[in-house]
């Protein structure tokens, strides 16, 4: 009696259970083929939501790294100036760059790119008084962080100048240059076996 | 005022390079900056404009710093800040490649004093150990260190007179001199009147090079002036043509002093200025003087 009773329940979950896989079944059909529901059921275009977002440009590959346009001295404005921060303790020449950078943002100009340029070790040999074989005493290592501005007003700039010279650390050096292509190309790796190739061709 | 400064804004921009370094505590307690002009354009002559000539006199005068050359002494609370922060770090921080050979070669040392020592297996390991260990190498460091004898920090002990540069080397330093304007004698940045055909930055530079006995080399910053300052004659002075006169500043840095300390220059820090200029003139000048 109770397995009969308990049994019942059963059937009718399984049937309905059975229904919903069924349901399950065809739209998992559907998802992963390329049939499509018929157009007067009341379900077709369930699902459907790509002609709801907003419409995106078509995606371009990446093009190769251009230089930007370096920009000429105008009556009132210089043009692309590179700071350069060295020095030989880390944690000072990033924390100047970053002051110098954050400055800039503060007061206005415009700062076009903040880069690093590769750590130079140097190392220090001594030559004791007796004997002639040098050895190496220690591993200098010099960092250097530039800082681009393009457009530093020149009523802004003594005041800009100023501020920076005496907020300057110990043991860091400044350097304002104006920046050139030779400048942006130096900043890539030589590459030797192209430069073969193309030595090849002419 | 129409005059001056609309032909500074007409001449076009020296394009520069400064080069500045502060390595270290040189002789001269000056730090060093170079500067280069690395395109000149042509300086275009504008014809005179006619007419009226200004009731004012021109002025041109620099505002020569020294600029410091060692960090500032911190306040207590900085200095327990900074110990704190120090302790921090410390803690938090990793093992460093040195540090890391100190304990390889301590564990390879206790390994070595214990019985069951197998050279053959070590070297195999190592490949031949090293002859310098890295507690040798800070053994000798530590010596070197016991003979470096770092500079005094303040060398005012003795008390240096005010004319000297090396003063307060913590803090940024003004020039001052003494010069006869109209009847009195009186301290002020050192000027020169404005001549015709020529820029007001070329002024303040003539005045800083016409100084007796001073041989300062400057690096100018910019062509345009940071502050102007202007008085009337007494009435008895006053007549047609001038009525008054008008200051320019320029602000110049020190790039190479001569160490010539002769009374009638000043390297005053921006709290002492009170001492020596007029009230008027002060309160001008303190507005660009900078405090840092």
């Amino acid at each position: 009696m109770i397995d009969c009773l308990s049994s019942i329940p059963l059937q009718a979950s399984f049937a309905l259970h059975s229904r919903v896989l069924d349901q399950a079944g065809l739209l998992f059909r559907l998802a992963f083929s390329n049939e499509r529901q018929y157009r007067t059921m009341p379900t077709h275009g369930i699902g459907k939501y790509k002609h709801l977002l907003p419409k995106e440009a078509p995606k371009k590959k990446k093009e190769r790294q251009q230089m930007k346009q370096i920009k000429t001295a105008t009556d009132a404005e210089y043009g692309t100036l590179n700071v350069k921060v060295s020095g030989y303790d880390m944690i000072l020449v990033e924390h100047y760059s970053q002051y110098i950078h954050n400055l800039c943002n503060r007061l206005g100009v415009k700062v076009a790119e903040s880069y690093a340029l590769p750590t130079k070790s140097t190392e220090v040999m001594v030559m004791p008084e007796q004997g002639t074989k040098m050895y190496v005493d220690a591993i200098l290592k010099t960092h250097e962080r530039i800082v681009q501005l393009s457009q530093l007003n020149a009523t802004l700039c003594p005041t800009f100048m100023e501020v920076l010279l005496k907020n300057q650390p110990e043991g860091i050096q400044l350097s304002v240059k104006l920046h050139t292509e030779a400048d942006y190309q130096a900043r890539f790796k030589a590459r030797p076996e192209l430069e073969g190739l193309m030595a090849q061709m002419t | 005022m129409a005059a001056p400064c609309s032909r500074m804004a007409n001449r076009p921009l020296w394009q520069f390079i400064t080069n500045v370094r502060r390595t270290g505590l040189k002789h001269t307690g000056v730090r060093q900056i170079s500067l280069s002009s690395a395109c000149r354009a042509a300086t275009q002559t504008r014809s005179k404009t006619e007419g009226v000539a200004s009731p004012w006199k021109l002025y041109g005068a620099v505002c020569l710093q020294r600029l410091p050359v060692i960090s500032q002494e911190r306040n207590p609370i900085e200095d327990q800040f900074a110990e704190l922060m120090h302790q921090m770090e410390l803690e938090r921080s990793l093992l460093s490649d040195h540090e890391q050979r100190l304990l390889e070669d301590s564990e390879r040392m206790t390994r070595k004093q214990a019985d069951n020592y197998d050279s053959d297996e070590e070297e195999a390991d190592y490949g031949g150990q090293e002859t310098i260990t890295a507690q040798d190498q800070e053994d000798s460091w530590e010596q070197k260190l016991k003979h470096f004898q770092p500079a005094l920090r303040d060398r005012d002990v003795g008390g240096t007179p005010l004319g000297s540069v090396e003063r307060c080397l913590g803090d940024s330093l003004v020039l001052l001199v003494q010069q006869t304007v109209g009847k009195e004698t009186i301290w002020l940045l050192p000027q020169a009147q404005w001549e015709a055909g020529e820029t007001l930055r070329q002024t303040a530079e003539r005045g800083l090079n016409s100084l007796p006995e001073a041989d300062f080399k400057a690096t100018f910053l910019g062509n345009t002036p940071c502050g102007v300052y202007r008085y009337k004659f007494p009435k008895e002075v006053q007549t047609e043509c001038c009525v008054g006169a008008k200051v320019f500043f320029f602000k110049a840095f020190l790039s190479a002093g001569s160490a010539s300390q002769k009374e009638p220059f000043l390297w005053v820090k921006k709290t002492e200025l009170q001492g020596y200029l007029k009230p008027p003139y002060l309160e001008k000048v303190d507005r660009f003087i900078l405090n840092l």
